[in-house]
Order: C-alpha cells, then structure tokens, then sequence
C-alpha cells in the first residue's frame, strides 16, 4: 500500500417511503449513479461492494451483491461483498472499497447501499422488531429496548452530567430538517419549528417523533477509484485521506464504556484526523455529515470528532456553530433526521453529499463555501462501533 | 430484437394460448398464521441443549440473579459467558449479583416498539446499575414520570408464556418497596 483513491461522483434514488421493492431500488440507485458518472458504465466496475442492514427480515433476500451485480450488469472481476455493520454498513461497504484500491487490488468500483424498510404500517412493529436486535437481542433487545429509549437514555444522561437542555435537541432537529427541505430525495422536506419538535409525540422521552430520524426506503451510489484511473473522469474528486474505526469490547448495555459520551468516536475520528494531517478539526473541517440518528447524536458528536470540549456540544448548537454559515457546516444534506435512514445507504449518501460539495453540484442553497476538507460519521447498533472517514479536496 | 420480433406471431403454436383462449390457472395457499417461530421470539432458548448459559437461566427460575466469574483472573461478566474475554480461561463459576439496584437511565417506549411488545407499549425501559454490572431491563409497575435517576428498584422475575416448548423465565425490576 497504499495509492490515492477518490470518490469521483455518484448518485441516488428519492427517499421515502416508496413503492418500490428492494430490487427497484437498487436499480434506481444503480442508474442514477452510472448516470451521474458518463465515463463509467458497469462494464468498467471491477469491485463491487453492497452496504444492507437487514435485507433477510425486510426484503426476505440473503446474497444481495450478486444479485446488484445481476441487476446492474455488472461482471465483477476482482471483488463482490455485501458489507453489514448496522447502521454504519454504507460506509463499510466505502472503506472496504477504498482499502482494495489503495491495495492496489482493483481501481473502479461501485459501493451501493440499499434500504426497504417500509412495509406497510400494519407491519412497523416487526421492523422494528429487526432493528431491535442490532443489540444483544438475547438481554437486550428482549427488554423491548429499541433505538428510540436506548438513545433516549444519553439524551437523559448527558442533560444529567453536563446540563444540556430539551431546547438545544430541539435546535438540532430544526436545523438539520430546515437544511433538508432543500435537498430533492429527502424523506422530509419540510421546516419544522422548535417548538413543533416538542409539540410532536413523545416517541421515547425526553425524545419527540421529531428527535428521531425515520424508517426510509433508498439506495444510493458512488463510484470510488484509484487516482490514475480517476484522474481521467474528473478532475474533481473527493479524496479520501483518512479512515478509522473504533469499537471497545463492547456491545451489550454492561459493557459500553459511557452513557453520556463515545469515546469510540473519539479514537476513530483521531486515527482517521492523523492520517489526513488534520491537527485542528473546527478549523480545518469545513463539512461534516454526521450520524444524527437522534438529536442527542450530533450534540455528543460534536464533542467526540473534536469540534468543541465533553459537555458543551449543547452550548456548540445553541451558539450556530454547525449551521451551513457556522464553523463547520454539520449535516448540510439534513441528515438522518431530515433525509432519513435507509440503513445500508446513508454512509454511502454521505459520502456523496461531500463530493458534491467539493464539486459545487448541491442545491445552491446549502452550499457550504469554499468547502475543501470534509468528514463523514457513523455509529452502529448500541453505538459501539464507530465510523469516520475525511475527505479532501486535494489528495494527501 | 428484429430476429425475434418476426417470429412473435400469432399463429406460432408455440406461443398462442391453449385451443380454449386461456392458460392453465389454480390457486395455491399459503398459511394465514403459522405459530411463533422461536427465531422471531426475542426470548433465547434456555434449556441445555440449545445453550451453555442455561445455568444461569436455571438460577434465575430458583428466584437467584447470577452471572459468570472467571476463576482464573477474578473478572466478572455480563452476559454470562462461557469463555472469559479478559484472559480467554474456560473456567467460569455462576456467582450472585444483587437483587437491589438503582436507576441509572431510563425512557419509556411509547412508539416505535417492537413486535411482540407494541401491545404493552407505553412501558418504561432503564439501565440498572446493581454496583458490580449494569444492566438493561424493563420496570414494571412504573411510569416515566414517577422515576429519577438514582430511584432503587428491586429484582422481579417473569415467567414467559407461549412460544418456545420449555418453559421460561426473564427477569425485570420494579420500584422497590412495590414488592414487599
């Protein structure tokens, strides 16, 4: 190892609940990229990597590569894997990628991630019966402990410990749905005021519906390649400087080591800021997308990416300073509360959001300027995995 | 496609319907309801021929709480287990873990509740600590805005009806002073 490998563009289906089947879209996903990226057709993709959560209970499919593959017709020469790592399997499915090119082992490929969550209303509980069991579902999940109260407990703890306030979940509710009405796939396109968030239903307090990110249909792409090859289709690609991963032996609710902080995502975001030289994150980090599973998510991850110090993550939203015209623009996409949550595909659109702010291709209204160093986030399951990967402008 | 197109005829017998206009037709079933299959129950097989914890599930249908402790280096788990991650020895003991802890986080699920549970929903959902370990649980007999952090709750054990062929049990807490 290790050569530049960058992510030269890609593309998306609408988010939603939709009436499509996983298979659709996956070829909505699949064309939309391919069709983001002219000079790359699936004849050129050698490697393909598939980020899905939980395709056997939502789709009842086990073995999806090969069947994107199928649907794409794609021959892979090199390598074909279906990455599942909870909620962060989209950018798995990237970082995998990015490690076979930087290896040298192929130079094109395709991540996917792809999501059928919506299966009817009558059928909610049995989805969320699945995602239950991305904890230990045998003391765990059994308690009936979905995402909603588990990530309800660190809102509660870190009100706890460092005073932060229902008004500052509120504020990061606001902003990160008031950046995604103007983002064309999301789920939610719609403004939602403060005091609509705690105006809508307790979900599992002190969280609101609102506070919650939502149950979403959706795939999308990115074509990642090695810097020979990706200099021929773009001189405009988002390099990846720098991944890490952190998780701490541990996974079932005695063995996480903090219920008000991650320092998973700490160590992480570290190992992936000394790869890419970032020595200062709040001033070198222009745009991050980040995994705001819940409103209390982004407060602690500012915290833990180094934006601000343990307990003034609160104080850090209060003061705008992850708003698009703030210190780092956090979530200009909208997030997970404004896009939704297609699990397999979210890393993979964030990802791409950051692309296209390099590329200045996103709705002119939530441009981030001048946006040259940018960062993706994901957590999984009881949050004790977590995920971070830079972005560059330029490669390292 | 041109080649194909032109012997897409309708005097082509084979591709024209049967001599009566249409094609054989019946209807198969598939089952309305089937019973729980154990793999959707969130409830873990716990007798010993589906697993090397049933002790503890044993303990805990005698009313005793126990966990694992490793007797090579002293560590105590949680989940039991039956190969200690600290020092990998395979020689573990059950030992008591309290009856009487404290809360240290909880919600309530009101929505978003998994089947199974969605009928009970709202109820209140918490992070115990018993001192030596934490532990996630159900509280029952308590609502949300009764609790702060710090209230002491007490062991409760649940016998669990249905689904898999043995018997069962879990345990929850409640409030303490709710059960004596």
């Amino acid at each position: 190892m290790t050569r530049n490998v960058a992510i030269v563009g890609g593309g998306t289906s609408d988010w939603g609940d939709r009436d499509a089947s996983w298979k659709d879209l996956a070829q909505e996903g699949g064309k939309a990229t391919f069709d983001a990226v002219p000079d790359i057709g699936p004849e050129d993709i050698e490697g393909l990597f598939v980020g899905a959560v939980q395709p056997e209970r939502f789709a009842n499919q086990t073995h999806v590569a090969p069947m994107v593959a199928e649907l794409l017709g794609i021959d892979v020469t090199e390598m074909i894997a279906r990455t599942e790592l909870a909620c962060a399997s989209g950018q798995a499915a990237l970082r995998y990628a990015w490690l076979a090119i930087a290896a040298g082992q192929l130079d094109t490929a395709l991540v996917l991630g792809v999501e059928k969550m919506n299966l009817g209303r009558e059928h909610m509980p049995e989805v969320q019966s699945s995602m239950a069991n991305v904890l230990d579902r045998e003391f765990d999940g059994v308690n009936g402990l979905a995402a909603p109260p588990f990530f309800a407990w660190y809102a509660q703890r870190h009100m706890h410990e460092y005073g932060t306030t229902r008004e500052q979940l509120s504020k990061v509710a606001a902003k990160n749905k008031t950046n995604a009405s103007r983002t064309d796939f999301a789920q939610f396109q719609s403004t939602v005021e403060e005091d609509e968030i705690t105006e809508s239903p307790e979900i599992a307090p002190p969280l609101h519906l609102y506070d919650c990110s939502g149950i979403t249909d959706g795939a999308t792409g990115v074509i990642v390649m090695s810097e020979e090859k990706a200099r021929e289709v773009t001189d405009t690609p988002a390099w990846i400087t720098g991944s890490g991963q952190s998780s701490m032996a541990g996974n079932s609710i005695n063995n996480l080591p903090s219920f008000d902080g991650w320092p998973q995502a700490r160590e992480a975001s570290q190992n992936a800021y000394e790869q890419a030289g970032i020595e200062d994150p709040l001033s070198e980090i222009d745009v991050a997308e980040v995994h705001d599973c819940f409103s209390i998510s982004e407060i602690i991850e500012y915290e833990e990416l180094g934006f601000c110090e343990r307990g003034e993550g609160g104080q850090f939203i209060e003061d705008g300073r992850s708003h698009l015209d703030g210190d780092v623009a956090v979530n200009p996409r909208g997030g997970l509360l404004g896009c939704g949550h297609p699990l397999g595909a979210t890393g993979v659109s964030q990802a791409l959001e950051i692309t296209q702010q390099f590329q200045g291709t996103v709705s002119s209204d939530r441009q981030v300027e001048d946006a040259t160093t940018g960062l993706i986030h994901n957590l999984s399951g009881s949050a004790s995995v977590h995920s971070v990967m830079t972005l560059g402008r330029d490669p390292q | 496609m041109t080649d194909q197109q032109d012997t897409t005829d309708s005097t082509d017998p084979g591709r024209s319907s049967d001599a009566n206009g249409s094609v054989p037709r019946e209807t198969v079933s598939i089952p309305s309801e089937i019973e729980l299959p154990d793999l959707l129950d969130f409830y873990e097989r716990q007798t010993p021929e589906h697993t090397q914890i049933a002790e503890f599930y044993e303990n805990l249908d005698d009313g005793r709480l126990t966990t694992t402790r490793c007797t090579d280096c002293g560590e105590i788990h949680f989940p039991p287990r039956i190969v200690c991650p600290e020092c990998m020895a395979d020689d573990l003991e059950y030992v008591d873990l309290p009856h009487k802890g404290e809360l240290f986080a909880f919600s309530e699920s009101r929505g978003g509740t998994p089947l199974g549970y969605h009928d009970t929903s709202p109820f209140v959902v918490a992070v115990v600590d018993l001192g030596e370990i934490k532990l996630s649980a159900r509280i029952d007999d308590a609502r949300y805005d009764d609790l702060e952090i710090g209230d002491p709750v007490s062991l409760k054990i649940v016998d669990i009806e249905g689904g898999s062929a043995s018997e069962r049990v879990f345990y929850r807490f409640v409030p303490k002073g709710d059960t004596q």
